[in-house]
Protein backbone atom coordinates (compact mmCIF):
# COMPACT_ATOMS: atom_id res chain seq x y z
CA UNK A 1 0.00 0.00 0.00
CA UNK A 2 1.03 3.65 -0.16
CA UNK A 3 1.34 4.37 3.56
CA UNK A 4 3.58 7.41 3.06
CA UNK A 5 1.08 9.25 0.90
CA UNK A 6 -1.74 8.36 3.31
CA UNK A 7 0.29 9.85 6.18
CA UNK A 8 0.99 12.96 4.08
CA UNK A 9 -2.75 13.32 3.49
CA UNK A 10 -3.37 12.90 7.21
CA UNK A 11 -0.79 15.57 8.10
CA UNK A 12 -2.32 17.96 5.58
CA UNK A 13 -5.77 17.46 7.09
CA UNK A 14 -4.50 17.89 10.66
CA UNK A 15 -2.47 20.97 9.68
CA UNK A 16 -5.63 22.64 8.42
CA UNK A 17 -7.42 21.84 11.69
CA UNK A 18 -4.47 23.20 13.70
CA UNK A 19 -4.50 26.41 11.64
CA UNK A 20 -8.24 26.82 12.18
CA UNK A 21 -7.66 26.59 15.94
CA UNK A 22 -4.45 28.64 15.93
CA UNK A 23 -2.54 25.76 17.51
CA UNK A 24 1.23 25.66 17.20
CA UNK A 25 1.76 22.09 18.26
CA UNK A 26 -0.17 18.87 17.72
CA UNK A 27 0.30 16.53 20.66
CA UNK A 28 -1.86 13.56 19.77
CA UNK A 29 -3.66 12.22 16.71
CA UNK A 30 -6.24 9.46 17.18
CA UNK A 31 -7.14 7.27 14.22
CA UNK A 32 -9.21 4.25 13.48
CA UNK A 33 -7.81 2.02 10.73
CA UNK A 34 -10.18 -0.63 9.40
CA UNK A 35 -8.95 -4.24 9.30
CA UNK A 36 -9.68 -4.44 5.56
CA UNK A 37 -8.23 -1.04 4.62
CA UNK A 38 -5.07 -2.68 3.29
CA UNK A 39 -2.93 -0.42 5.49
CA UNK A 40 0.14 -2.01 7.09
CA UNK A 41 0.14 -0.46 10.57
CA UNK A 42 3.92 -0.69 11.08
CA UNK A 43 4.58 1.06 7.77
CA UNK A 44 2.00 3.72 8.58
CA UNK A 45 3.52 4.47 12.00
CA UNK A 46 7.04 4.40 10.56
CA UNK A 47 6.08 6.88 7.82
CA UNK A 48 4.64 9.19 10.46
CA UNK A 49 7.77 8.97 12.62
CA UNK A 50 9.93 9.87 9.62
CA UNK A 51 7.73 12.66 8.27
CA UNK A 52 7.15 14.35 11.64
CA UNK A 53 10.87 14.83 12.36
CA UNK A 54 11.39 17.97 10.33
CA UNK A 55 7.98 19.41 11.02
CA UNK A 56 7.59 21.73 13.99
CA UNK A 57 3.83 21.23 14.20
CA UNK A 58 4.14 17.44 14.47
CA UNK A 59 7.59 16.89 16.00
CA UNK A 60 6.06 16.00 19.38
CA UNK A 61 2.90 14.30 18.13
CA UNK A 62 1.85 10.89 19.28
CA UNK A 63 -0.13 8.62 16.99
CA UNK A 64 -2.81 6.48 18.65
CA UNK A 65 -4.31 3.91 16.29
CA UNK A 66 -7.45 1.97 17.06
CA UNK A 67 -8.11 -1.16 14.98
CA UNK A 68 -11.74 -2.27 15.06
CA UNK A 69 -12.37 -6.01 14.97
CA UNK A 70 -13.03 -7.43 11.49
CA UNK A 71 -16.66 -8.11 10.68
CA UNK A 72 -17.55 -11.00 8.40
CA UNK A 73 -20.80 -11.56 6.61
CA UNK A 74 -22.18 -14.85 5.40
CA UNK A 75 -23.00 -14.61 1.66
CA UNK A 76 -25.65 -17.32 2.09
CA UNK A 77 -27.77 -16.14 5.06
CA UNK A 78 -26.48 -12.60 5.68
CA UNK A 79 -25.41 -13.33 9.25
CA UNK A 80 -22.71 -10.93 10.54
CA UNK A 81 -19.93 -12.08 12.87
CA UNK A 82 -17.36 -9.94 14.64
CA UNK A 83 -14.00 -11.69 14.81
CA UNK A 84 -12.26 -11.03 18.10
CA UNK A 85 -8.59 -11.32 18.86
CA UNK A 86 -7.26 -10.71 15.34
CA UNK A 87 -5.17 -7.61 14.86
CA UNK A 88 -3.20 -7.57 11.64
CA UNK A 89 -2.29 -9.51 8.51
CA UNK A 90 -5.01 -8.86 5.96
CA UNK A 91 -4.11 -11.53 3.44
CA UNK A 92 -3.91 -14.15 6.14
CA UNK A 93 -7.30 -13.03 7.46
CA UNK A 94 -9.01 -13.39 4.11
CA UNK A 95 -7.56 -16.83 3.55
CA UNK A 96 -8.83 -17.93 6.94
CA UNK A 97 -12.25 -16.49 6.40
CA UNK A 98 -12.91 -18.27 3.14
CA UNK A 99 -12.64 -21.54 5.06
CA UNK A 100 -14.67 -20.35 8.05
CA UNK A 101 -18.09 -21.77 8.74
CA UNK A 102 -21.08 -19.52 9.35
CA UNK A 103 -22.26 -20.00 12.95
CA UNK A 104 -25.83 -19.37 11.83
CA UNK A 105 -26.35 -21.53 8.73
CA UNK A 106 -23.22 -23.77 8.77
CA UNK A 107 -22.26 -22.86 5.18
CA UNK A 108 -18.58 -22.16 4.38
CA UNK A 109 -17.06 -18.99 2.92
CA UNK A 110 -17.56 -15.92 5.11
CA UNK A 111 -16.71 -12.65 3.35
CA UNK A 112 -15.27 -9.43 4.78
CA UNK A 113 -17.83 -6.74 5.51
CA UNK A 114 -16.95 -3.02 5.75
CA UNK A 115 -13.81 -2.17 7.73
CA UNK A 116 -12.04 -0.58 4.75
CA UNK A 117 -11.93 3.03 5.95
CA UNK A 118 -9.34 5.14 7.76
CA UNK A 119 -10.92 7.63 10.14
CA UNK A 120 -9.31 10.62 11.78
CA UNK A 121 -11.09 10.54 15.13
CA UNK A 122 -9.55 13.23 17.27
CA UNK A 123 -6.73 15.75 17.39
CA UNK A 124 -5.15 17.15 20.54
CA UNK A 125 -3.17 20.35 20.17
CA UNK A 126 -1.76 23.31 22.01
CA UNK B 1 -1.66 32.55 28.15
CA UNK B 2 0.56 30.73 30.64
CA UNK B 3 -1.48 29.55 33.58
CA UNK B 4 1.43 29.65 36.02
CA UNK B 5 2.62 33.23 35.68
CA UNK B 6 0.20 34.93 33.32
CA UNK B 7 2.86 35.59 30.64
CA UNK B 8 1.89 35.53 26.98
CA UNK B 9 4.33 32.85 25.87
CA UNK B 10 1.67 30.23 25.42
CA UNK B 11 3.63 27.79 27.56
CA UNK B 12 1.48 25.53 29.63
CA UNK B 13 -1.69 26.30 27.70
CA UNK B 14 -4.37 23.70 28.02
CA UNK B 15 -4.46 21.29 25.11
CA UNK B 16 -7.43 21.63 22.81
CA UNK B 17 -9.16 18.39 21.94
CA UNK B 18 -11.01 18.44 18.65
CA UNK B 19 -13.27 15.58 17.60
CA UNK B 20 -12.99 15.17 13.87
CA UNK B 21 -14.42 11.77 12.84
CA UNK B 22 -13.59 12.21 9.18
CA UNK B 23 -12.35 9.67 6.70
CA UNK B 24 -8.88 10.19 5.27
CA UNK B 25 -10.50 9.45 1.93
CA UNK B 26 -13.13 12.17 2.35
CA UNK B 27 -11.30 14.83 0.33
CA UNK B 28 -10.78 12.30 -2.48
CA UNK B 29 -14.44 11.20 -2.39
CA UNK B 30 -15.61 14.82 -2.69
CA UNK B 31 -13.49 15.43 -5.79
CA UNK B 32 -14.70 12.06 -7.08
CA UNK B 33 -18.31 13.24 -6.83
CA UNK B 34 -17.40 16.42 -8.74
CA UNK B 35 -15.76 14.26 -11.42
CA UNK B 36 -18.92 12.18 -11.71
CA UNK B 37 -21.05 15.28 -12.23
CA UNK B 38 -18.57 16.65 -14.75
CA UNK B 39 -18.66 13.37 -16.71
CA UNK B 40 -22.48 13.44 -16.66
CA UNK B 41 -22.52 17.02 -17.97
CA UNK B 42 -20.48 15.71 -20.91
CA UNK B 43 -23.27 13.19 -21.52
CA UNK B 44 -20.99 10.30 -20.56
CA UNK B 45 -20.57 7.47 -18.09
CA UNK B 46 -17.15 6.78 -16.58
CA UNK B 47 -15.66 3.30 -16.21
CA UNK B 48 -12.68 2.72 -13.92
CA UNK B 49 -10.57 -0.26 -15.06
CA UNK B 50 -8.38 -1.94 -12.45
CA UNK B 51 -5.94 -4.82 -13.03
CA UNK B 52 -2.34 -5.93 -12.64
CA UNK B 53 0.14 -4.59 -15.21
CA UNK B 54 -0.20 -6.48 -18.48
CA UNK B 55 -3.65 -8.01 -17.89
CA UNK B 56 -4.85 -6.57 -21.18
CA UNK B 57 -6.73 -3.36 -20.37
CA UNK B 58 -5.30 -1.41 -23.29
CA UNK B 59 -5.73 -4.35 -25.67
CA UNK B 60 -9.40 -4.60 -24.68
CA UNK B 61 -9.84 -0.88 -25.32
CA UNK B 62 -8.17 -1.20 -28.74
CA UNK B 63 -10.56 -4.01 -29.65
CA UNK B 64 -13.48 -1.99 -28.29
CA UNK B 65 -12.45 0.94 -30.48
CA UNK B 66 -12.49 -1.30 -33.56
CA UNK B 67 -15.94 -2.62 -32.68
CA UNK B 68 -17.65 0.60 -31.62
CA UNK B 69 -15.92 3.25 -33.70
CA UNK B 70 -19.04 4.11 -35.69
CA UNK B 71 -21.71 3.67 -33.02
CA UNK B 72 -20.39 4.93 -29.68
CA UNK B 73 -18.11 7.87 -28.92
CA UNK B 74 -15.60 7.25 -26.22
CA UNK B 75 -12.44 8.70 -24.77
CA UNK B 76 -9.75 7.22 -22.58
CA UNK B 77 -7.83 8.55 -19.60
CA UNK B 78 -4.67 6.51 -19.24
CA UNK B 79 -2.92 6.20 -15.91
CA UNK B 80 0.68 5.06 -15.86
CA UNK B 81 3.74 5.72 -13.79
CA UNK B 82 5.70 6.76 -16.87
CA UNK B 83 5.40 7.12 -20.69
CA UNK B 84 2.69 8.05 -23.21
CA UNK B 85 2.76 4.54 -24.71
CA UNK B 86 -0.79 3.50 -23.83
CA UNK B 87 -2.34 6.81 -24.92
CA UNK B 88 -0.47 6.50 -28.22
CA UNK B 89 -1.90 3.02 -28.78
CA UNK B 90 -5.43 4.33 -28.17
CA UNK B 91 -4.92 7.42 -30.38
CA UNK B 92 -3.68 5.15 -33.18
CA UNK B 93 -7.22 3.72 -33.17
CA UNK B 94 -8.67 7.18 -33.69
CA UNK B 95 -9.87 7.49 -30.09
CA UNK B 96 -9.12 10.62 -28.04
CA UNK B 97 -6.82 9.77 -25.16
CA UNK B 98 -5.21 11.68 -22.32
CA UNK B 99 -2.17 10.27 -20.58
CA UNK B 100 -1.78 10.88 -16.86
CA UNK B 101 1.70 10.00 -15.62
CA UNK B 102 1.79 9.68 -11.86
CA UNK B 103 5.58 9.82 -11.66
CA UNK B 104 5.76 6.92 -9.23
CA UNK B 105 2.39 6.90 -7.49
CA UNK B 106 0.81 3.45 -7.55
CA UNK B 107 -2.79 4.55 -8.25
CA UNK B 108 -4.90 7.31 -9.77
CA UNK B 109 -6.74 9.59 -7.38
CA UNK B 110 -9.78 11.77 -8.02
CA UNK B 111 -7.73 14.94 -8.27
CA UNK B 112 -5.51 13.57 -11.06
CA UNK B 113 -8.56 12.30 -12.92
CA UNK B 114 -10.18 15.74 -12.54
CA UNK B 115 -7.37 17.18 -14.66
CA UNK B 116 -7.68 14.27 -17.08
CA UNK B 117 -11.40 14.91 -17.63
CA UNK B 118 -10.79 18.60 -18.37
CA UNK B 119 -8.06 17.74 -20.83
CA UNK B 120 -10.23 15.14 -22.52
CA UNK B 121 -13.19 17.53 -22.75
CA UNK B 122 -10.88 20.02 -24.44
CA UNK B 123 -9.74 17.65 -27.20
CA UNK B 124 -13.14 16.08 -27.95
CA UNK B 125 -15.30 17.86 -30.54
CA UNK B 126 -18.17 19.57 -28.72
CA UNK B 127 -16.85 18.22 -25.41
CA UNK B 128 -19.37 15.34 -25.48
CA UNK B 129 -18.82 11.60 -25.22
CA UNK B 130 -20.80 8.44 -24.46
CA UNK B 131 -18.14 6.65 -22.37
CA UNK B 132 -14.96 7.70 -20.61
CA UNK B 133 -12.71 4.76 -19.79
CA UNK B 134 -10.24 5.45 -17.00
CA UNK B 135 -7.42 2.93 -17.28
CA UNK B 136 -5.90 2.87 -13.81
CA UNK B 137 -2.24 2.24 -13.00
CA UNK B 138 -1.57 -1.51 -13.23
CA UNK B 139 -1.95 -2.60 -9.60
CA UNK B 140 -4.59 -4.72 -7.86
CA UNK B 141 -4.01 -3.20 -4.41
CA UNK B 142 -4.01 0.59 -4.10
CA UNK B 143 -6.39 1.70 -6.90
CA UNK B 144 -9.18 -0.15 -5.07
CA UNK B 145 -9.13 2.44 -2.26
CA UNK B 146 -9.66 5.48 -4.48
CA UNK B 147 -13.05 6.45 -5.90
CA UNK B 148 -12.51 8.45 -9.07
CA UNK B 149 -16.13 9.39 -9.79
CA UNK B 150 -16.75 6.31 -11.94
CA UNK B 151 -20.21 4.91 -12.64
CA UNK B 152 -18.85 1.39 -13.04
CA UNK B 153 -15.71 -0.26 -11.77
CA UNK B 154 -14.20 -3.19 -13.63
CA UNK B 155 -11.55 -5.52 -12.27
CA UNK B 156 -9.65 -7.63 -14.79
CA UNK B 157 -7.49 -10.72 -14.31
CA UNK B 158 -5.72 -12.44 -17.19
CA UNK B 159 -5.44 -16.22 -17.38
CA UNK B 160 -1.63 -16.39 -16.90
CA UNK B 161 -1.97 -14.53 -13.56
CA UNK B 162 -3.85 -17.41 -11.97
CA UNK B 163 -7.32 -17.99 -10.58
CA UNK B 164 -6.28 -17.22 -6.98
CA UNK B 165 -6.24 -13.47 -7.61
CA UNK B 166 -9.72 -12.69 -6.20
CA UNK B 167 -8.81 -14.44 -2.93
CA UNK B 168 -5.44 -12.69 -2.79
CA UNK B 169 -6.60 -9.17 -3.67
CA UNK B 170 -10.09 -9.08 -2.14
CA UNK B 171 -10.67 -5.35 -1.98
CA UNK B 172 -10.41 -4.90 -5.75
CA UNK B 173 -13.25 -7.41 -6.12
CA UNK B 174 -15.41 -6.21 -3.25
CA UNK B 175 -15.64 -2.75 -4.81
CA UNK B 176 -16.13 -3.73 -8.47
CA UNK B 177 -19.24 -4.16 -10.61
CA UNK B 178 -17.73 -6.43 -13.26
CA UNK B 179 -15.00 -9.08 -13.15
CA UNK B 180 -13.38 -9.65 -16.54
CA UNK B 181 -11.28 -12.77 -17.08
CA UNK B 182 -9.06 -11.87 -20.03
CA UNK B 183 -6.75 -13.79 -22.40
CA UNK B 184 -9.28 -16.65 -22.38
CA UNK B 185 -7.57 -18.04 -25.51
CA UNK B 186 -4.76 -19.15 -23.14
CA UNK B 187 -7.02 -21.28 -20.90
CA UNK B 188 -5.84 -24.58 -22.50
CA UNK B 189 -2.23 -23.77 -21.58
CA UNK B 190 -2.57 -22.64 -17.96
CA UNK B 191 -3.91 -24.18 -14.76
CA UNK B 192 -6.48 -21.43 -14.40
CA UNK B 193 -9.69 -22.58 -12.74
CA UNK B 194 -12.52 -20.42 -14.03
CA UNK B 195 -14.72 -21.95 -11.35
CA UNK B 196 -12.33 -20.99 -8.52
CA UNK B 197 -11.92 -17.44 -9.84
CA UNK B 198 -15.67 -16.88 -10.13
CA UNK B 199 -16.64 -18.53 -6.83
CA UNK B 200 -14.00 -16.56 -4.88
CA UNK B 201 -15.05 -13.30 -6.56
CA UNK B 202 -18.72 -13.99 -5.78
CA UNK B 203 -17.94 -14.92 -2.19
CA UNK B 204 -16.39 -11.48 -1.75
CA UNK B 205 -19.03 -9.72 -3.80
CA UNK B 206 -22.17 -11.77 -4.52
CA UNK B 207 -23.53 -9.25 -7.05
CA UNK B 208 -20.42 -8.97 -9.25
CA UNK B 209 -20.97 -9.70 -12.97
CA UNK B 210 -18.45 -11.92 -14.75
CA UNK B 211 -17.26 -11.96 -18.38
CA UNK B 212 -14.72 -14.33 -19.93
CA UNK B 213 -13.11 -12.70 -22.95
CA UNK B 214 -10.27 -12.74 -25.41
CA UNK B 215 -9.86 -9.71 -27.65
CA UNK B 216 -7.36 -11.82 -29.62
CA UNK B 217 -9.70 -14.68 -30.53
CA UNK B 218 -12.86 -12.63 -30.22
CA UNK B 219 -14.30 -14.90 -27.51
CA UNK B 220 -16.82 -13.11 -25.31
CA UNK B 221 -16.43 -9.79 -27.12
CA UNK B 222 -20.13 -9.76 -28.04
CA UNK B 223 -21.01 -10.05 -24.34
CA UNK B 224 -18.57 -7.25 -23.48
CA UNK B 225 -20.17 -4.98 -26.08
CA UNK B 226 -23.63 -5.93 -24.74
CA UNK B 227 -22.47 -5.02 -21.26
CA UNK B 228 -21.35 -1.59 -22.48
CA UNK B 229 -24.59 -0.92 -24.34
CA UNK B 230 -26.45 -1.98 -21.17
CA UNK B 231 -24.62 0.75 -19.25
CA UNK B 232 -25.50 3.34 -21.88
CA UNK B 233 -29.23 2.63 -21.79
Amino acid sequence: MHEVSLVQGLMKQVREIAQDHQAHRVTCIRLSIGPFSGVVLDSFSFAFEVLKRDDELFSQSRLVIKTPAPVLKCPHCGHEVEVQGVVEGEMELFGTFSRAKCPSCDMYGLAPFGGDDILLLQVEME
Amino acid sequence: MCEKCGCQTGMGTKPKVIDVNKSLFEANEKIGEQNRHHVERMGAVAINMISSPGAGKTTLLEATADALKDSVTFGVIEGDIETEKDAQRIRAKGIPAVQLTTGGACHLDASLVHHGIHELEHIVPGGRLDIIFIENVGNLVCPAAFYLGEHKRIVMVSVPEGSDKPAKYPRAFIGSDLFVISKADLLPYFDFSVEEAISEARRLNPSIDVLIISPKSGQGMDKWLDYLSGILK
